[in-house]
C-alpha cells in the first residue's frame, strides 16, 4: 500500500499568511522524481517554486490554480509512488489538521523554519542482500534512508558497521581548529605536561606548588587550585572597594584622555589571511618567534615603504623618523606599558624576538629604563591572545598611528576564486588626521597586508 | 650542552656510569669489538657501535663477549644482578627476546616479588629493535608491548640523545630490571645532551609539540614520524599534542588523559601489529577513562597483522609513516 502524506500550503517567512497557487506543474497521478518542480506559489513578496523532496505522485490535487489559500491549507495529497484508493485518500483528507491553524500573523512568535511542504519520507533504498553489513547497521540504513552501496565499511573485510552508516547519514563538518600552541618550557619542576602548560599560560611559578600526584608530581589540579587561591575573594554583596589610582594608572589616564580628546582619530580596517604566516612560524625549529614578533617586523618594513606614518606629531611640527621604532603594548600587573623595539626595520626576526622577550620581561618586572619606553614612531597593540577579534586603539602620543590586532580566527576567504577557510587577522589602524591622510593609511595597510600574506618577505 | 647522536649518548653514558660504579658489567654478542677485530681502540664496539672503547678501559672482567645465546645472556645477567652486580645485557636484535623469556619473564621480573622483597634485580637489558633497515621478519620487530604487559619490568624507549642519556642513567641507578629499547634507525639522531649527571624519571612523558586539535601518542621512531606529521598539519592550522611516552611501563596516563580531555581526539602511533598492541592498550585506556571527552573514535596507526616483509617496498608499506599519522589525524577531525 502506498504511503500517503498531506501537501499543505507552505509557510515561507514569519510574515507569510496566505499563498496563491499560480500553476500546478505536475498532473494528478503522474509519477515524478526528486527535484521535479511541482507547483508555483505566489505570496505578496515572491513567487516560489516548490520542488519534490522525494520521488512520488499527487494522488489528489485539491487546490485550484489561481486561488488563494491560508498557510497550512491542504492543497493536495502525496503518495510515495504507489497508487491509492479513493477511500484511503479521503481518510487522509479527513484526518488533516492544518499545522498552522492557530497561528496569528501579528504575534511575534518565531515560526518553524520556512521549509517547503513536507513531502513523503524518502523511500529507503533497499539494502542489497550481498552487502556485508551488521544487522544494526542494516536497520539504521533502512531507518535513515541511507544508500549503503557507496560506503566502504570499516569492519573486517570491509563489513559496514552501524558507525559507518551513522557517518554516511551525517553531513560533513568542518571542525573548529584550535591550532598549534607554543611548546611549554621544560624546566626542572616535576610536573605533568598539562600542569606545565597551565602554569605557563597563567604565569604561575611551578616550584612554589606542592604536587599531589604520585611521588609528589604537580598535576593539572594543583595548578588550578593555586589559580583559585590567587583569585581575590569576592567582595561581600553590595560592597564597593575603593582604591586610589596608582601614579602609573594616573599617567595612563591623563595621556590617553589627552590623546582621545585632542587628536582627531580616524580608523582604517582590513582583514588579512594569516595561514601562511602561521605555517611559516610553525615550521621554525627551536625557539619560535611569537606571532607578535612577526607583526613588529611587518609593521617596521611597511613603515619603511610608507614613511609618512613613521612620525611623531609635536604641535604644528611633524617629526619624521629614519628608522622604525615600534612601541609594543605590554599588559602588566600595574598597567599598560609600551617598551620600544628600536630600528625594528633593520633587525632580524630572531633579534626582534629576543629583544621583545627581554623588554616584556623587564616591563612585567617594572625594571624598564626610561629610554626603553619613551619615544617610538609607531605603536602596536595585540589582544589576539585574549581571543579578541577586532578593536580600535587610542593613539599613543606623540606618535602618529597605532595598529590594533585581533586573534587569528578561521574565516572564509576568496583564494583565487575558491572559498577556503583559513586563519584571518583583523587589523585596525588608528591615525592622527592632523598629520596623516586616509590615502597614506590605506597605502600602509596595503604594504602591511602584503608582508603578512607573503611572510617570506619578513 | 654537547651535540651528539643517540649512539654516542649511549656509549658515553655507559662509559661514565662504569667509571662511577664498578659493579656495572656489560655483556652481549660482539660488544667488545665486532667481527674480526680485537678489543682495543680500533674496535667498533659491536655491530651497532654503542660499546666502543669499553673493553680497552675496563677489560674482560667487565666487558664480556658472549656466544649467540640470548637465553645465556639474559640468564647470566639475572644471576649477576642477584649476586650484586649491575649487568647491562645487550640483545643485538630484540626479536630474539623470545628464547630468553623464561629468564626475563619468570625470573628477573619476579625475583623482588617472589622473594618477599628481600632481593632486587638491577639489570638493564638493551634491546635493539625496529623496522626500516631491510632486516626482514626476524630482525625488525618491535616487541615492547609484550614486555610492557609483564609486571615487574620497566620498559624504556628513548627517542632523543638527551633522553638516551637521562633514561639510561636512571636505569643504571635503579634497583629493578629495565628493558631499554633502542631503535636501530634512530642511532644517528642528533641533539643536545646536558653535561654532567642527567637523569630522566620514568613515567614522565615528553610533550614534543603542543596544539589543541588532537592528541598523538607515540613512542620510539613513531615520535619522529609524529613530528613530521605535526609540522605538515600545522601548515594547515591544525595543532596537535604530540606525546613521547619515553617509558611504556610505567605509563604516564595523566599526560595522555589530560591532553585528550583538552583535544577530544586520540591517535596512537605504534610500530607493531595492531592486535594486543600498545596502540590498543592506550586506545582502551582513553575509551575507558576519557570517553565523554572524545569527539571521534580513537585512531590506531600500526602495521598490519602480518610479519614484516623483507622486500624494501613492502617493508616501507608495512611501517606506519608520517603520512599515515597525518591521515589518521585528519580522519579524526573529519569524524561527524
Amino acid at each position: 500500500m502506498a504511503k500517503l502524506k498531506p501537501f499543505p500550503m507552505p509557510k515561507w517567512g514569519i510574515e507569510m499568511s496566505e499563498g496563491t497557487i499560480a500553476e500546478w506543474l505536475v498532473e494528478e497521478n503522474r509519477p515524478f522524481d526528486k527535484g521535479t518542480l511541482l507547483t508555483l506559489i505566489e505570496t505578496d513578496k515572491i513567487t516560489n517554486e516548490v520542488e519534490a523532496e522525494a520521488p512520488g505522485r499527487f494522488v489528489r490535487i485539491i487546490a485550484k490554480a489561481g486561488e488563494t489559500y491560508p498557510v497550512g491549507t491542504l492543497l493536495a495529497v502525496l503518495s510515495d509512488g504507489g497508487e491509492a484508493s479513493a477511500a484511503e485518500i479521503d481518510a487522509v483528507v479527513a484526518a488533516f489538521k492544518p499545522a498552522d491553524s492557530s497561528f496569528e500573523p501579528d504575534t511575534p512568535v518565531p515560526s518553524p523554519a520556512p521549509v517547503p511542504a513536507p513531502a513523503a519520507t524518502p523511500a529507503p533504498p533497499p539494502v542489497p542482500d550481498d552487502v556485508a553489513i551488521s544487522p544494526a547497521a542494516r536497520a539504521r540504513a533502512a531507518d535513515a534512508g541511507v544508500d549503503v552501496t557507496g560506503i566502504s565499511g570499516s569492519g573486517r573485510g570491509g563489513r559496514i558497521t552501524a558507525q559507518d552508516v551513522d557517518q554516511a547519514a551525517r553531513a560533513p563538518t568542518e571542525p573548529h581548529l584550535a591550532g598549534p600552541y607554543p611548546l611549554s618550557p621544560g624546566g626542572t619542576a616535576f610536573a605533568s605536561p598539562m600542569a606545565r602548560r597551565l602554569a605557563t599560560l597563567h604565569a604561575v611559578a611551578l616550584d612554589e606548588i606542592t604536587g599531589t600526584g604520585p611521588r609528589g608530581r604537580i598535576r593539572k589540579a594543583d595548578v588550578l587550585a593555586r589559580l583559585a587561591d590567587a583569585a581575590p575573594p569576592p567582595p561581600a554583596p553590595g560592597e564597593i572597594t575603593v582604591t586610589p589610582m596608582s601614579s602609573m594608572r594616573r599617567t595612563i589616564a591623563r595621556r590617553l584622555t589627552e590623546a582621545k580628546s585632542t587628536i582627531p582619530h580616524f580608523y582604517v580596517r582590513r582583514r588579512v589571511r594569516a595561514d601562511r604566516l602561521l605555517a611559516l612560524r610553525a615550521a621554525v625549529q627551536g625557539q619560535r618567534p611569537s606571532v607578535n614578533d612577526y607583526l613588529v617586523k611587518a609593521c617596521a618594513l611597511a613603515l619603511r615603504e610608507v614613511p609618512r606614518l613613521n612620525i611623531q606629531v609635536h604641535g604644528t611640527e611633524i617629526h619624521r623618523f629614519a628608522s622604525a621604532d615600534i612601541a609594543v603594548a605590554v599588559a602588566t600587573e600595574r598597567g599598560l606599558v609600551t617598551p620600544i623595539v628600536t630600528a625594528a626595520d633593520q633587525r632580524s626576526l630572531a633579534d626582534i624576538s629576543a629583544t621583545m622577550a627581554a623588554l616584556a620581561q623587564r616591563a612585567r618586572a617594572g625594571t624598564l629604563k626610561l629610554e626603553e619606553f619613551t619615544g617610538g614612531s609607531f605603536s602596536l597593540s595585540n589582544l589576539g591572545g585574549f581571543g579578541v577579534e577586532q578593536f580600535d586603539a587610542i593613539i599613543n602620543p606623540p606618535q602618529g598611528a597605532i595598529l590594533a590586532v585581533g586573534t587569528a580566527r578561521p574565516e572564509p576567504i576568496d583564494d583565487d576564486g575558491a572559498i577556503r577557510i583559513v586563519p584571518v587577522l583583523h587589523l585596525s589602524l588608528s591615525c592622527d588626521h592632523r598629520a596623516i591622510d586616509g590615502a597614506d593609511a590605506g597605502r600602509f595597510m596595503v604594504a602591511l597586508a602584503a608582508l603578512i600574506e607573503q611572510p617570506e618577505l619578513l | 650542552m654537547a651535540i651528539m647522536n643517540i649512539r654516542e649518548a649511549i656509549s658515553s653514558t655507559l662509559m661514565a656510569e662504569m667509571e662511577r660504579d664498578s659493579s656495572i658489567i656489560v655483556l652481549g654478542e660482539d660488544i667488545v669489538g665486532g667481527a674480526g677485530t680485537a678489543g682495543g681502540p680500533e674496535a667498533i664496539g659491536g655491530i651497532w657501535g654503542t660499546t666502543p672503547g669499553l673493553y680497552a678501559k675496563f677489560g674482560a672482567d667487565r666487558v664480556i663477549d658472549t656466544p649467540i645465546s640470548e637465553s645465556a645472556i639474559i640468564g647470566a645477567a639475572a644471576g649477576a644482578a642477584l649476586a650484586g652486580k649491575r649487568p647491562v645485557a645487550e640483545l643485538m636484535f630484540a626479536d630474539f627476546v623470545g628464547v630468553s623469556l623464561d629468564q626475563l619473564w619468570n625470573q628477573m621480573a619476579k625475583f623482588r616479588y617472589m622473594f618477599g622483597g628481600k632481593t632486587r634485580c638491577p639489570a638493564v637489558v638493551r634491546l635493539i629493535y625496529g623496522a626500516g633497515m631491510n632486516t626482514a621478519a626476524q630482525h625488525s620487530q618491535s616487541v615492547y608491548a609484550m614486555l610492557t604487559a609483564m609486571p615487574g619490568l620497566k620498559v624504556v624507549l628513548p627517542t632523543t640523545p638527551a633522553d638516551a642519556k637521562g633514561l639510561l642513567t636512571e636505569a643504571l641507578r635503579g634497583d629493578d630490571p629495565v628493558m631499554f629499547f633502542e631503535h636501530k634507525t634512530l642511532y644517528g639522531v642528533k641533539g643536545e645532551v646536558p653535561d654532567g649527571e642527567h637523569r630522566q624519571r620514568f613515567g614522565e612523558a615528553r610533550m614534543v609539540r603542543e596544539g589543541g586539535d588532537a592528541t598523538v601518542v607515540a613512542c620510539g621512531r613513531m615520535v619522529n614520524f609524529g613530528e613530521k606529521a605535526a609540522d605538515k598539519l600545522a601548515a594547515d592550522g591544525i595543532g596537535i599534542d604530540l606525546i613521547d611516552l619515553r617509558t611504556t611501563s610505567p605509563l604516564d596516563e595523566e599526560a595522555i588523559l589530560d591532553s585528550v580531555e583538552a583535544t577530544g581526539r586520540l591517535i596512537v602511533a605504534d610500530e607493531s601489529p595492531p592486535r594486543c598492541s600498545l596502540a590498543a592498550d592506550i586506545a582502551a585506556l582513553v575509551a575507558a577513562k576519557a570517553f565523554t571527552s572524545l569527539k571521534a573514535p580513537p585512531q590506531m596507526v600500526t602495521g598490519p597483522h602480518a610479519p614484516i616483509p623483507f622486500a624494501r617496498e613492502l617493508e616501507r608499506a608495512w611501517v606506519p609513516s608520517p603520512q599515515k599519522i597525518e591521515d589518521a589525524v585528519r580522519r579524526a577531525l573529519a569524524f561527524r
